[in-house]
């Protein structure tokens, strides 16, 4: 075996042990922080390109851990196939962004909590490439839980007081959330004997009464609530508002981009290697009744984003129906499974877009004071770079093409019509107005606002001289680099779809290849 | 709405839910239950093969263990690093740095320093702290036969640091243990754990594969070769369970401020 075996497992021990470094390191010497978390992200990168141009080559990847292979179920497997692997590439370049973005926290600064920052940005890391590549649902629960308590630890380092609250909120929803999946787990377990996600399937497959059993549907019920709680899908998104809002903008830009996609790629790999895609449509029921959820959950998402004067408060209530449009579309059950893609790839396409706006957003907090939609006036002028990022992360948002926003749209609504689901195709459309007049309104503010104040957070509104203040290479270079790919994204979109849809029409090749 | 009246229709509604499930469970204790007995059509049950081969396998009798560090090792170095995590977590939230408390007088804080009138308490103690170290050592080491390991050693050590502060003071207990050396020890447990578990890669074989490492521990077969590298990484789960459950008693005693510490 050569190295290149190996990448499942070491594109999480890269960011494990920087955390462990920086721990024994960086507490002495603060300025080893950013170094040591860029190598260990780095070194995630290259595992994740690795992963993403053999499964290309020869398909899914499996990685026994400990070498217990066979029987099956006895150790754990991680799993690289054509639906993870390239959001495994997008969590390390988005936390590459983020790294870079944070390279002297704002809120921190005075306390000199920058390791802690550090380590808990790695663990959360850690956690989300656990997440996203094992292949085994009470794994994947342990891995849950170290990105939720690092998330919780990155919101509360903030040193306000409403920032607190903010994590507090969230721990309890993100731990009843967590909990429920392991119940649901656990009912799953009493009825199957196994956690590996491949044989849990088999058992399910070759016994098509388990499914008809209360157990097991009860199972399904309490895994899917639980992440939904965890990907804030509306009404349970209460946590998320405050805490992505009032956490310092470096953690802000990890936290929203990956955590609520990352856990709505748990709910796809569940219904794709755990139940089965074909069970799923089978049931059009539940399908038509998750749909009308996600409808409700775009709605209220855009209309909540329309009545914030907050910038990132708007954002946050926009990642809501975001995440209504990634649900919708994936339990619209049409035959060619274009709604599922299309969530896949808006996957990839709402992490990128999130990190760019969130990165905009932070940088005009950082150097500009800018909190509310109004201090955004004038912005164009000072920050003409920045705001060109902002520009196109916003068009992404609205489903300009080329953006990769645009083509999510075009898949998900491509399924809903075959599927004959017009009320979703009416919520789509409808929140994609909704973003067009809110981030048009921002423009007019910045473009011709009249009076180019900055704002201090002491002293109140001050007079700023309207030259240029182009933020800091590292701030500014993470953020066009994610405006670089959303278009990318958009620009390259027929490969990536086609090399996702391998895995998702066909999934008896990724369930049980290496039976 | 009503919030108790909301919450309570939550609960029992989530109940009704759980129990109505329960109709349909295999019988409590049932030997051909899914669980114990596994299910046609699947693999081979993971639990039959534990109890037939786990012993054969790790040379390792105590079943959990063997489970816990090696089948599923993967989980528990996990598990290792969620407490590590919470640890961090903790520090990042309430630890107050020198600089910010500035105008805190030196005066003598009962949460930091202490009463040290409490002769009998503080004596007892004195007496009972060695020998709850020892005997967490013995849990530690004696996981591969008895109940216990890394993570129950590992709180009896920690509690006993915890019970040195309780019966003394905050700032005498962190006269044994400094703030810098119990980030280093909850971090040193984490590498051990990973970076031993790394070792194989290095002659070719699978992350945890401790039965690679048979030629440094100089046994002739893997099993015995896995029942080492089973206890080395209880050291390291020990380590970070010890500091991580002290770290979290001085800082929420102390509000953060671990005065005498770094």
């Amino acid at each position: 075996m050569t190295m290149s075996d190996h990448l499942p497992v070491l594109i999480l021990l890269a960011p494990l042990f920087g955390a462990v470094a920086v721990g024994l390191f960086g507490m002495r010497e603060p300025r080893v922080c950013l170094p040591v978390t860029l190598a260990a992200l780095g070194v995630s990168l290259w595992c994740a390109v690795g992963i993403l141009l053999r499964i290309h080559d020869e398909g899914p990847l499996d990685y026994f851990v400990a070498g217990w292979e066979k029987p099956v179920g006895i150790g754990i497997v991680l799993r690289a196939d054509a639906i993870n692997s390239p959001f495994l590439l997008v969590i390390a370049v988005v936390a590459i962004f983020a790294a870079l973005f944070a390279v002297r926290p704002t809120g921190e600064r005075e306390s000199g909590k920058t390791p802690h920052f550090f380590i808990l940005f790695l663990l959360l890391c850690t956690g989300l490439f656990g997440i996203t590549i094992t292949g085994d649902a009470f794994n994947l629960f342990v891995l849950v839980e170290v990105s939720a308590l690092s998330s919780y630890g990155l919101i509360a380092i903030g040193r306000t007081k409403r920032c607190k609250v903010a994590a507090f909120h969230y721990l309890i929803m993100g731990t009843v959330g967590a909990s429920f999946y392991l119940i649901g787990v656990g009912y799953l377990y009493l009825k199957t004997g196994s956690l590996n996600m491949r044989d849990i399937h088999d058992i399910l497959v070759s016994n098509r009464s388990l499914f008809g059993s209360r157990t097991v549907q009860t199972a399904f019920l309490f895994i899917l609530i639980g992440i939904w709680t965890k990907m804030a899908f509306f009404p349970l998104h209460g946590w998320l508002a405050n805490a992505y809002s009032y956490c310092p903008s470096s953690s802000a830009c990890l936290l929203a981009p990956l955590s609520t996609k990352a856990s709505v790629y748990v709910m796809i790999r569940i219904m794709v290697s755990v139940f089965g895609l074909d069970q799923v449509e089978a049931n059009a029921a539940w399908g038509d009744l998750v749909v009308w959820l996600a409808v409700i959950a775009i709605a209220a998402g855009s209309t909540l984003a329309l009545a914030q004067r907050e910038f990132k408060k708007m954002l946050c209530f926009l990642i809501v129906a975001e995440v209504g449009y990634m649900v919708g579309g994936a339990w619209l059950g049409d035959s060619g499974r274009w709604g599922l893609t299309g969530s896949v790839y808006h996957l990839l396409a709402d992490a990128t877009m999130t990190s760019c706006l969130f990165l905009a957003a932070g940088t005009f907090a950082k150097h500009l004071g800018v909190v509310r939609i109004d201090d955004l006036s004038g912005l164009f002028s000072r920050m003409p770079l920045a705001s060109s990022g902002f520009v196109i992360g916003a068009l992404a948002m609205i489903g300009v093409p080329p953006t990769g926003g645009f083509f999510s749209k075009f898949y998900l609504i491509r399924g809903a019509i075959d599927a004959g689901e017009w009320i979703y195709i009416a919520a789509l459309l409808g929140s994609s107005l909704v973003n067009a007049v809110l981030f048009f309104r921002l423009f007019e503010i910045a473009f011709f606002g009249k009076n180019p104040v900055g704002f201090h957070r002491e002293q109140g509104p001050i007079e700023v001289p309207s030259e240029r203040l182009e933020p800091p290479f590292h701030v500014l270079a993470p953020l066009l680099g994610a405006a670089a790919l959303v278009i990318l994204l958009g620009v390259f979109n027929g490969p990536i779809v086609e090399f996702i849809r391998t895995a998702l029409l066909d999934p008896v090749t990724i369930v049980s290849e290496a039976r | 709405m009503n919030a108790k009246l909301s919450a309570t229709f939550a609960v029992v509604f989530t109940g009704a839910v759980l129990l109505y499930a329960v109709s349909d469970f295999p019988d409590f204790g049932d030997p051909r239950s899914p669980a114990n007995h596994g299910v046609s059509g699947g693999a081979p049950s993971a639990s039959v093969y534990y109890i037939k081969n786990a012993y054969h396998d790790t040379s390792v009798p105590n079943l959990v263990t063997a489970i816990l560090a090696d089948y599923r090792g993967y989980d528990t170095l996990f598990e290792t690093v969620v407490i590590f995590t919470a640890g961090m977590a903790i520090f990042a939230i309430l630890r107050v740095l020198r600089r910010d408390d500035s105008g805190i007088p030196a005066a003598p804080d009962p949460a930091i320093d202490g009463d040290h009138h409490r002769i009998v308490v503080g004596v007892t103690c004195r007496i009972a702290v060695p020998l709850v170290q020892i005997f967490a050592l013995y849990v530690v080491a004696h996981g591969h036969h008895s109940p216990g390991g890394g993570f129950q050693g590992g709180v009896m050590l920690g509690a006993s640091f915890i019970l040195i502060a309780l019966s003394t003071s905050l700032r005498h207990a962190l006269g044994r243990l400094s703030e810098t050396s119990f980030i280093r020890l909850a971090c040193l447990g984490i590498l051990i754990y990973a970076g031993f578990a790394f070792l194989p890669l290095v002659v070719g074989r699978n992350f945890l594969d401790y039965g690679a490492l048979r030629a440094l521990f100089g046994t002739d077969g893997e099993e015995m070769a896995r029942s080492h590298g089973i206890f080395v990484v209880e050291i390291g789960i020990a380590l970070t369970v010890t500091s991580v459950m002290f770290a979290i008693f001085a800082n929420l005693s102390s509000r953060g401020r671990l005065h005498g510490g770094l």
